[in-house]
């Protein structure tokens, strides 16, 4: 009876959890360059009432036992790495990358930081930084009379200077990839960083062999949160939650119907 | 004679404490069931009733004292509705069969297809267990680029052939005990997996957990109902010993 209580409870509880994840998700279905998270559940441990194969009489053995589990928990939610549909701006600096890559970027405190969120802009020295200020790594820079910047699928990042025909070559945008991407710690601001879990950084030139993807200029990556999806998530974990509510409501009035049995 | 009437009473008592211990594990069955409605690859569990009939019974009036009992709980393994997410390393299985891992003492068998990669490229399940090919060695990636899965199992990546899943199955299913962590492992050690090709593997979708809620809910207000029986049943009983102490055993003039 206890337990049939405290099943109900972890079922509550990795429900909870389960809309937490769904709100942030929706939350963030504006957000350029966003992944989703899928919630996983895993069913918890279970008691042996009736051992398999114990005599049932002097005959015969049970063949199969009786194991009551104890619930549900909350295990991990993993980041899907699908790809998000793409939005024209007309903005020379806005990048999506069409494969696997990951930009690299510098944080304050000198350690490199993995994005999809390709909206970059100059910074006051030319450098090419994201949204938060972080510059891209490797460094490009653009020098204050640079005009009409083309970045290349490969990477290439070029520009015109007046009075020059020809064009200049501010550097080569390197992108980066990870063994198991679902492993990757969230920092926020669209930020990742390796874990063990990730597998180190392996960086290289998009448009190559590795799986990267190419680059492509003028567009953002919108999230890839599927709005339908969270929706059709939301209410089957509401549902789920109540199903495990009644449960507490059913095992407390057994309770107090077997504590009727002594008046 | 009155000695067979107080027996047959205790009995009721007896029986219906019985039925009563039986509806409460039956309970803990649907409460774990409902707790795991949105676990990955959950298979639900019901209760199998059967009745106890004491060895030794020889009561001359002929009331056998047998008990409703909870002798086992069998596993559902219904196929659960297949949900699209998208991500390459995730499997599921259409059919009859399981995939087999490598746990930490033996095989473990499950329906939940949520694989990763881990950090020397082998295909792992989010405990980090090997997932096992078909000669039951685990399955190494090369590159992190995109593996290819088809629907025998077969893993392909860069169309270079990695190896196929070992999709195993079992004549008599019962032999599966559940682990937790939506794991199986195989309680007869004289049972052994089969191949199977019943199975068909679909990349990008997990298998969703089989319970249905309102199926859950039905059997919950069902159990309720004769858990509220049975404790009548009790308190009539006590009743009826009541009386027959208070009324029929009254000592005339007291």
């Amino acid at each position: 009876m206890i337990r049939a209580l405290y099943s109900a409870a972890t079922g509550m509880t990795a429900q909870q959890t389960n809309v937490d994840n769904i709100a942030n998700n929706l939350a963030n279905s504006n957000t350029a360059g966003f992944k989703a998270r899928r919630q996983q559940f895993q069913d918890l441990l279970y008691q042996t009432m009736v051992q398999p194969g114990a005599a049932a009489g002097a005959q015969t053995t049970v063949p199969t036992g009786l194991q009551l589990g104890l619930g549900t928990r909350a295990t991990s939610n993993e980041i899907v790495f699908t790809q998000g549909n793409f939005t024209q701006t007309d903005n020379p600096l806005d990048l999506v990358i069409q494969g696997n890559g990951f930009f690299q970027v510098t944080l304050p405190n000198g350690e490199l930081a993995y994005t999809r969120a390709g909206q970059f802009q100059l910074n006051k020295d030319g450098g090419m930084v994201d949204a938060n200020g972080n510059l891209l790594t490797p460094q490009i820079t653009i020098p204050p009379n640079g005009q009409n910047v083309t970045i290349a699928t490969d990477g290439t990042v070029s520009y015109t200077v007046p009075g020059q025909t020809a064009a200049q070559t501010a550097g080569q945008i390197q992108l980066a990839t990870f063994i198991n991407p679902a492993g990757l710690n969230s920092l926020g601001q669209n930020l990742y960083q390796p874990t063990n879990a990730s597998g180190d950084a392996v960086a290289g030139n998009p448009g190559g062999q590795e799986g990267l993807g190419t680059l492509l200029q003028g567009y953002t990556e919108q999230s890839n949160v599927s709005v339908v999806d969270e929706f059709v998530n939301l209410i089957v974990s509401q549902r789920a939650y109540e199903a495990n509510s009644k449960v507490v409501k059913a095992a407390d009035e057994m309770y107090q119907s077997m504590n009727n049995l002594t008046r | 004679m009155q000695s067979g009437v107080h027996k047959l009473m205790e009995t009721v008592s007896v029986i219906a404490a019985s039925g009563l211990q039986s509806r409460m594990q039956a309970l803990d069955l649907v409460a774990n069931n409902l707790a795991n409605s949105t676990t990955g690859g959950f298979k639900l569990d019901q209760e199998f009733y059967s009745l106890f009939t004491a060895a030794d019974d020889d009561s001359a009036d002929g009331t056998t004292t047998s008990l409703p009992l909870n002798e086992k709980q069998w596993t559902d393994f219904s196929q659960g509705i297949l949900t699209p997410t998208g991500s390459p390393l995730d499997l599921a299985l259409s059919g009859r069969g399981f995939f087999a891992v490598k746990g930490p003492s033996g095989s473990l068998y499950t329906r939940n297809g949520s694989f990763r990669l881990s950090t020397t490229g082998l295909l792992t399940t989010s405990e980090g267990y090997e997932v096992l090919d078909a000669s039951g060695q685990p399955i190494q990636t090369q590159s992190p680029e995109p593996i290819e899965v088809s629907a025998n199992g077969t893993i392909t990546q860069s169309d270079k052939e990695l190896g196929q899943l070992q999709i195993a199955d079992f004549q008599d299913r019962s032999v599966l005990q559940k682990v937790g962590n939506s794991y199986f492992s195989v309680s007869d050690a004289k049972a052994t997996p089969t191949p199977t090709t019943d199975a068909t593997v679909q990349q990008g979708k997990v298998e969703n957990s089989n319970v249905a809620p309102a199926e859950s809910a039905v059997r919950l207000v069902g159990l309720m109902r004769q858990f509220e029986m049975l404790q009548k049943a009790i308190a009539i009983t006590a009743d009826m010993n009541k009386q027959s102490l208070s009324e029929v055993a009254r000592v005339s003039g007291s």
